[in-house]
C-alpha cells in the first residue's frame, strides 16, 4: 500500500493495486505516476500475494486426477515457483519423450503462466517437441569439428536408409532423427549418440551396424 | 559424510584425518570418465577392471579413480598408473586383467599400451615427456588427474577449500576484488573483460539482491573446455562462485548448464549437495557471518542462450531471448537486480589466484592477457583434445608442436577460432601469438577457446555457409537484421555452392555483412559475419573458383563434384557396389565398376570404403567417358 498524490487536483489516496507504474485518479481520473521506490514497495506487495497464493495452491483440500495430477506432482517438486517454468518443461520431457497440449494447457493453468509464455517456451528450445517421438532418438552432432570430419555424409545416409528427414520420425516410431549443435566430443568427430549411448569415429557404413542394435 | 563444519580448525582437522587415511603409495589407477572417453567405452572398461580387482581379492590395496578429462581425446581411453605415474593409452577391454597382473601386480610396464613417438618410433612412460604434455602448462587441467571429481574428500584432501578459508578469515571483500583486479583475470568466455572491474561494478550497484551466476552454456560448436571442468574439477567452480559472491556480497548464486552435458550436470548437483552437507554452502559458512545458496539451472538447447542478458531472461523462467544492453548487466541483471555473470573458466581460475597470489598469474602469459588458457584443439589434426597452455603461444606451436601437425600429412589451411563469432585464420598468420588483442586485430576472435583446424579438403565457402545456416537457427529472431539478413545471406551463399554464384555476390555479401554488424541488438548477430567476411579475405582464390570457375577446389561442395571409379585402379572386389544406397554402381566380377551419374546421390559411401583408391572426386572438368562393357580389371601385383 502506498500513498499517492494526484498531479491534477492534489487528491491524496492509498493505493492498494498491483499495477507498476500508473496509477488512475479515482477523484479526477488523471493519471498518477509511480516512484520507483514506490514501485519496489509494490513488487514486495505482490510478491507477498504470490507467496500466499501458493501456499493456497500447496493446501489444496482435494487431490487432482488425470493429467492435472500428473503435472500437479511435477509442479509441487519447484514449489509452484514460475521462474522454473523451463525446468519444469525439461523434467516433463524427459519423463513423457513429448509435451503433449493438454499438458501444456495444464500446466500454464496451474502455475499462472499465460498459455503464449508456456508455448513460446517449449518451442523456441531445441530440446522440446510438441509432436511425439520415436522409441529411439537419434542426435547427430553438427558441430564444426564433425562437419569438417563428415557429419553431413552421415546425416544423409541416416536420412536415406531410415526414410524420413531431420526432424522427423519412421513411421512405425521406432526412430527419431535429430541434429544436435555440439556434444563436446570434438575429438571423436562424426559423432551420433543414440539415447544417450555414444557412436564415435563414424564411418559411412557403420550405421546399419549401430541402427541393427535398436528395436 | 554429513556432519557440517562450523570452523576453521575443523576443516583442518578433517583434511589432516582424511590424508592420514590416504597411503601415497598406494597403487592407483586414474582412468578418464570424460564423455569423449565413454563414447570410446569406458565404462565397460572400468567394470572389467572393478571385476578383476575383486576376483583378486585386491580391493583395499588397489585405488581405481574415475576421473575427468585428462585431454588427449585422440588417443583414449587413457589411464594414468599411480605412483609410477606410468600413461597408457588406447586401452581396450581385454588389456583390463593385463593391467592389473603386469603393471600393478608384477610392476612391469606394458611397452603395447604406451605413448609412440610417431617420428621416432620410441615409447615415452611419462605424461610429461609426450610432445602433447610437454609443451602445456596445466595448473587448471593437471588437478583433474588428481581426483575422483564424485568425492569431496579427495578434494579437499588436495588442499581444496583453503582458498575460501582464506577469502572468509583472512582477507576483506575488498583484498579479494584487487587481488583479481591485479591479476590481470580476463573473462574467459571470450569477451575478455576484465574480471575484477566486473565485480567492483556490480558490487556498487546500489541495488540488493546481488547474484553471481555461472556460464556453461558453452554452444560454441567444437568447443568443449568448460564440459571437461565441470565434469573434472565441479568443486574448483564452487569454491571460486563462492569466493566471487564474497567479494561481491551475494547470497544467491546460479549455476546454468547446457542440456547436452548430462555428465557435467550430474558432477556440479553432486557437489553442491555435497559442498552443503559439509557446510561450504547454505548458512553461516564455516561458522562465519557470511551465507551463500546456490540454485542449478538447466538450459533447453539454445545457443542464444549463452549471451549474458539471454541466459538471465532464461534464469528468470522466460525464453532466453537477449535485451538491449543500455545499462550493463552488472547492474541491471537478473530481476533487474546487480547480477555478475563469469564464464566456468574464469571462476576456475579464481582460488587458484587467491591461492598463489596475482604476482604468480600475472607471470604467466603476455602483458595484455595473463594465465593460462584451455583451448580444445580439434578438426585435422593428429592430436586432438584439449590443451591448457600460457596466453602468448604462437598458433604454429600450437599446431605443430602440442597437435603434431596435420592428419596424413595433408596440408594446412586455415585454423577456425572463436566458434561462429570467430574467424579463420590464414597460413600467414600462424605465427602470431595467440591472446585477446592479437586476434581481433585480424578479424578473429579467441571467443572461449575452440580452435579447429581444417585442411585442404575443406571448403571455405561451404564452411563459411555452415556458420551461417547455424546462426540463422539460432537467431531467436527479435532483430531484424540478424533474422532476416542472415537468410539472404543463407541463400546466396547456397546458390554459390550449387554452381549459381554471380559476379556481383561477394560485394552484397561486404554490404550484407556490414549492415548485420552494425545494427544486430546482440553480440550473436553482431559477430554473425566474422566468419564469411574472413573467409572472403583470405581465400579469394576459392571464391572466385566457385563463382566463376563453377568448381570446388576442396572438392566438399555436393553439387559441384562428381563421384568417378578409375577403370585402371579398381579391382573389381564389388564392395561400393554392395555399399551404394541408392545402386548406382554397376558392374559385376572381373568387371570393372561404374558409377550411373544420374542416380548417383554423392552420398561418399563408395568413397569410404574403396580400399584401392579407386574412386575420385573431381571437379570443374565433365566425367570422363565410361570404360566398354565387360572390361577386365588390371591386376595389383601380390593381390
Amino acid at each position: 500500500m502506498v500513498l499517492l498524490k494526484c498531479r491534477h487536483c492534489d487528491y491524496k489516496w492509498d493505493y492498494e493495486g498491483i499495477k507498476e507504474h500508473y496509477a488512475t485518479c479515482p477523484n479526477c481520473r488523471y493519471k498518477v505516476r509511480i516512484t520507483t521506490e514506490q514501485v519496489d514497495e509494490l513488487h514486495k506487495r505482490k510478491m507477498d500475494l504470490k507467496i500466499k497464493n501458493r501456499y493456497a495452491v500447496k493446501n489444496r483440500p482435494f487431490k487432482l486426477k488425470g493429467i492435472a495430477g500428473i503435472v500437479d506432482g511435477f509442479v509441487k517438486e519447484y514449489n509452484y515457483d514460475e521462474s522454473m517454468l523451463i525446468q519444469i518443461l525439461l523434467k516433463l520431457q524427459e519423463n513423457f519423450k513429448w509435451l503433449p497440449k493438454e499438458m501444456l494447457i495444464e500446466l500454464s493453468k496451474q502455475l499462472k503462466v499465460p498459455l503464449s509464455q508456456v508455448y513460446q517456451a517449449a518451442t523456441f528450445y531445441k530440446s522440446f517437441t510438441v509432436a511425439p517421438r520415436g522409441r529411439h532418438l537419434i542426435r547427430v552432432c553438427m558441430g564444426t569439428s564433425c562437419k569438417v570430419r563428415g557429419s553431413q555424409l552421415i546425416l544423409d545416409i541416416l536420412e536415406s536408409s531410415l526414410g524420413v528427414k531431420n526432424n522427423e520420425t519412421t513411421s512405425d516410431g521406432r526412430f527419431t532423427i535429430e541434429t544436435v549443435n555440439c556434444i563436446g566430443c570434438c575429438a571423436l568427430g562424426p559423432v551420433i549418440t543414440v539415447d544417450d549411448e555414444y557412436h564415435g569415429n563414424l564411418k559411412s557404413f557403420d550405421i546399419e551396424r549401430i541402427l541393427s542394435k535398436y528395436k | 559424510m554429513k556432519r557440517r563444519i562450523k570452523s576453521l580448525e575443523e576443516l583442518e582437522k578433517l583434511r589432516n584425518e582424511i590424508k592420514a587415511k590416504k597411503d601415497p603409495n598406494k597403487p592407483t589407477i586414474a582412468i578418464c570418465v570424460g564423455s569423449g572417453c565413454i563414447a570410446l567405452g569406458v565404462p565397460e572398461i572400468v567394470k572389467a577392471l572393478k571385476n578383476d580387482i575383486t576376483r583378486r581379492n585386491l580391493i583395499e590395496k588397489v585405488e581405481i579413480r574415475e576421473t575427468g578429462c585428462l585431454g588427449s581425446c585422440e588417443e583414449g581411453p587413457m589411464a594414468i598408473i599411480y605412483p609410477e605415474e606410468i600413461c597408457y593409452f588406447r586401452i581396450k577391454t581385454e588389456d583390463a586383467s593385463e593391467i592389473i597382473e603386469k603393471t600393478i601386480i608384477g610392476k612391469k610396464i606394458i611397452e603395447r599400451l604406451l605413448y609412440k613417438d610417431p617420428n621416432t618410433g620410441r615409447t615415452v612412460k611419462n605424461l610429461k615427456d609426450i610432445p602433447f604434455y610437454k609443451y602445456q602448462l596445466r595448473p587448471l587441467l593437471e588437478k583433474n588427474a588428481l581426483f575422483d571429481p564424485k568425492k569431496i574428500e579427495d578434494y579437499i584432501a588436495q588442499g581444496g577449500y583453503s582458498a575460501l578459508t582464506k577469502c572468509l578469515f583472512k582477507m576483506k571483500p575488498e583484498d579479494i576484488i584487487s587481488e583479481i583486479k591485479t591479476s590481470n583475470l580476463r573473462g574467459r568466455g571470450g569477451g575478455g573483460f576484465p574480471t575484477g572491474t566486473k565485480w567492483q561494478t556490480t558490487k556498487e550497484a546500489p541495488e540488493d539482491p546481488k547474484y553471481v551466476i555461472v556460464n556453461c552454456d558453452e554452444g560454441d560448436p567444437g568447443a568443449f573446455m568448460d564440459r571437461a571442468l565441470m565434469e573434472g574439477n565441479p568443486h574448483s567452480i564452487l569454491e571460486g562462485l563462492i569466493i566471487g559472491a564474497i567479494a561481491i556480497g551475494s547470497q544467491q548464486g546460479f549455476i546454468y548448464v547446457r542440456e547436452e552435458y548430462p555428465l557435467a550436470l550430474e558432477n556440479i548437483s553432486l557437489a553442491v549437495r555435497q559442498a552443503e552437507g559439509l557446510g561450504f554452502l547454505g548458512k553461516n559458512i564455516l561458522g562465519s557471518e557470511f551465507s551463500f545458496n546456490v540454485r542449478i539451472h538447466r538450459g533447453a538447447g539454445a545457443f542464444v542462450s549463452g549471451e549474458s542478458s539471454a541466459l538471465m531472461t532464461a534464469i528468470e523462467g522466460k525464453v532466453g531471448e537477449p535485451r538491449p544492453k543500455y545499462v550493463h548487466t552488472a547492474v541491471k541483471g537478473i530481476w533487474n537486480r546487480p547480477s555478475c555473470l563469469n564464464n566456468v573458466e574464469t571462476w576456475a581460475n579464481v582460488p587458484l589466484i587467491i591461492l598463489n597470489g596475482a604476482k604468480w598469474f600475472r607471470g604467466i602469459g603476455t602483458k595484455g592477457s595473463s594465465g593460462t588458457k584451455i583451448f580444445s584443439l580439434v578438426g585435422k589434426v593428429k592430436n586432438t583434445g584439449l590443451v591448457e597452455v600460457p596466453m602468448g603461444i604462437t598458433l604454429q606451436d600450437l599446431v605443430y608442436k602440442i597437435g603434431g601437425g596435420i592428419k596424413e600429412d595433408k596440408e594446412f589451411k586455415a585454423i577456425q577460432t572463436g566458434g561462429p563469432s570467430g574467424g579463420f585464420i590464414p597460413k600467414k598468420y600462424l605465427k602470431l601469438p595467440v591472446d585477446f588483442d592479437e586476434l581481433d586485430k585480424i578479424g578473429s576472435m579467441m571467443g572461449s577457446g575452440g580452435m579447429v583446424v581444417m585442411d585442404e579438403d575443406t571448403c571455405m565457402v561451404d564452411v563459411a555457409k555452415y556458420f551461417v545456416d547455424f546462426l540463422l537457427e539460432e537467431s531467436c529472431g527479435k532483430c531484424i537484421p540478424c533474422r532476416d539478413g542472415l537468410k539472404v545471406l543463407s541463400s546466396i551463399l547456397d546458390d554459390i555452392c550449387r554452381g549459381g554464384g554471380k559476379k556481383e555476390d561477394t560485394q552484397i555479401i561486404n554490404d550484407l555483412s556490414e549492415t548485420i554488424k552494425e545494427a544486430s541488438l546482440c553480440a550473436l548477430g553482431s559477430t554473425a559475419a566474422n566468419p564469411v567476411l574472413t573467409s572472403l579475405e583470405y581465400f579469394k582464390d576459392e571464391w572466385e573458383q566457385h563463382i566463376k570457375e563453377k568448381k570446388c577446389p576442396a572438392k566438399a561442395c555436393k553439387a559441384l563434384i562428381n563421384y568417378y571409379i578409375e577403370p585402371k585402379k579398381c579391382q573389381a572386389c564389388l564392395l561400393c557396389l554392395k555399399e551404394c544406397p541408392v545402386n548406382a554402381i554397376h558392374g559385376d566380377k572381373d568387371q570393372v565398376h561404374w558409377i550411373e551419374q544420374e542416380k548417383c546421390t554423392k552420398c561418399g559411401a563408395c568413397y569410404d570404403i574403396c580400399n584401392f583408391n579407386a574412386v575420385e572426386r573431381i571437379s570443374g572438368r565433365p566425367v570422363p567417358p565410361l570404360p566398354p562393357n565387360g572390361t577386365k580389371p588390371i591386376r595389383k601385383k601380390g593381390k
